[in-house]
């Protein structure tokens, strides 16, 4: 039987319950909605919003490390602090922020196995009240961007060299037929179909009906018996904008053990627009 | 403009009508418009809890095909009558969307009573009236206008 290779990332509703006053620890909830975290949270828990805090507001990129540090500041956040990631959907959002928090050089970072729905679904009190932290003094030492993330040119390369890309999309999207996730909105690819070569393992096949995330013999069944991978391998994973294949991503580093994992955010509303960059249907 | 309808088209009740909902469309997008952009995000969640229980008598109707709005991420179950010229929206969204909750609260906060035409008129740009655009983002936008043909199909279909 297969285990976890980093089980110590992943920590349970009842970790999280017994860690609510600790000052060494900050909550951090994300979400698809933005509202949600205001209808009710984890107690102390502070929100981090995909877009509104992690994203430039003008440039189609992530905040520099400034502003990063300066998030990180008004959230209560010191560089030592060990930060506990949930959020809805399977942690999905959830994923997206402790991968951005990973690229800022954060070395603390943990996610709540399960995410809010477990939280909720056990009947755990949620708070509306926003709590506020004196400002700490954060510094970005550590930039990550090179080993985590992947940028246009080097999907191409990646191609090139026949190395492994798995496209976490649903599979009506991977073959082309629908230009953005089912029941989600279009966001504007001309082309359909998916990067030659990938293969197609979607994001939510890692989770189960609780939310928790799949054993490490699943996991390995789904990743690598079908999918064709093997823990040493150099893979790409990227969905519509990078959120989706973020899960994909901390499955395939923490609970699988790849060391060389990689997210393309830039996915398939980039992919899909640029002018002659090779598609497969 | 919306409030000058002239009589001679449209009979006394309509154009009241017409005027009307669109008066408290312009009201709500005035309270929108009026609050810095953490207190607009407020206001929409103070909508979102307002948005009145799914009728019994909808309960069992969920058809998916029917009522499900397609392009929304969440689950959403609209439900339209018209009766003497009148709409009536009701409407089912998880709790664990209130953005969505919200959107759809507004419409029925503006639209209910209001005659199928008025209903045609819902402005596709309402979540930029609403100065929602930056605070919510583009991405999560374009789901959300998806209601709104959804509603003027299903008032269309009724």
């Amino acid at each position: 039987m297969r285990k976890y290779v980093h089980p110590e990332v992943l920590v349970s509703t009842g970790w999280v319950a017994d860690h609510l006053n600790d000052p060494n620890v900050r909550i951090v909830e994300s979400d698809e909605d933005i509202l949600l975290y205001e209808t009710g949270h984890i107690s102390g828990s502070v929100k981090i919003d995909w877009q509104a805090n992690l994203q430039d507001p003008v440039v189609r990129d992530y905040i520099n490390s400034d502003r990063f540090a300066e998030l990180m500041s008004r959230k209560g956040i010191s560089n030592d602090t060990t930060v506990v990631f949930y959020g809805d959907k399977n942690n999905w959002w959830a994923c997206y922020a402790f991968w951005a928090f990973r690229m800022f050089g954060h070395k603390r970072c943990l996610l709540m196995n399960g995410g809010r729905l477990k939280w909720l679904a056990e009947n755990r009190p949620t708070v509306r009240e926003t709590p506020d932290y004196p400002a700490t003094s954060y510094r970005v030492d550590e930039f990550n961007e090179k080993k985590i993330r992947a940028f246009r040119d080097e999907v191409l390369h990646h191609i090139m060299e026949n190395k492994p890309l798995i496209d976490v999309r649903s599979p009506a999207e991977y073959a082309g037929e629908l230009l953005h996730m089912e029941d989600y909105p279009q966001e504007g690819a001309l082309r359909g179909g998916h990067i030659p070569g990938a293969r197609n393992v979607p994001w939510s096949r890692a989770a189960k009906e609780d939310g928790t995330f799949k054993s490490a013999d699943d996991l390995a069944k789904i990743y690598e018996k079908e999918a064709g991978l093997n823990p040493g391998a150099d893979v790409i994973a990227y969905c519509r904008i990078g959120e989706r294949s973020a899960h994909t991503w901390f499955v395939l580093t923490y609970l699988l053990g790849y060391e060389n994992v990689r997210n393309y955010d830039g996915s398939w509303t980039e992919w899909g627009n640029l002018v002659r960059s090779p598609i497969e249907r | 403009m919306w409030n000058t309808v002239q009589t001679d088209i449209f009979d006394e009740s309509e154009s009241y009508q017409m005027g009307s909902v669109m008066q408290k469309l312009d009201e709500i997008v005035r309270d929108f418009q009026s609050v810095g952009d953490e207190f607009r995000l407020e206001l929409l969640l103070d909508y979102a809890e307002k948005l009145p229980p799914l009728p019994d008598r909808f309960q069992g109707r969920r058809t998916p095909v029917l009522n499900r709005v397609p392009e929304c991420q969440t689950p959403v179950y609209l439900y339209v009558e018209v009766e003497n010229q009148r709409v009536r929206i009701y409407a089912d969204v998880g709790r664990e969307s209130p953005t969505v909750r919200g959107l759809v609260s507004i419409l029925i906060s503006a639209y209910n009573g209001a005659t199928p035409e008025a209903v045609m008129e819902v402005p596709p740009d309402l979540i930029h009236r609403l100065g929602l655009t930056n605070k919510i983002g583009i991405v999560r936008i374009r789901g959300l206008s998806g209601i709104i043909s959804k509603l003027k199909m299903a008032v269309a279909n009724a």
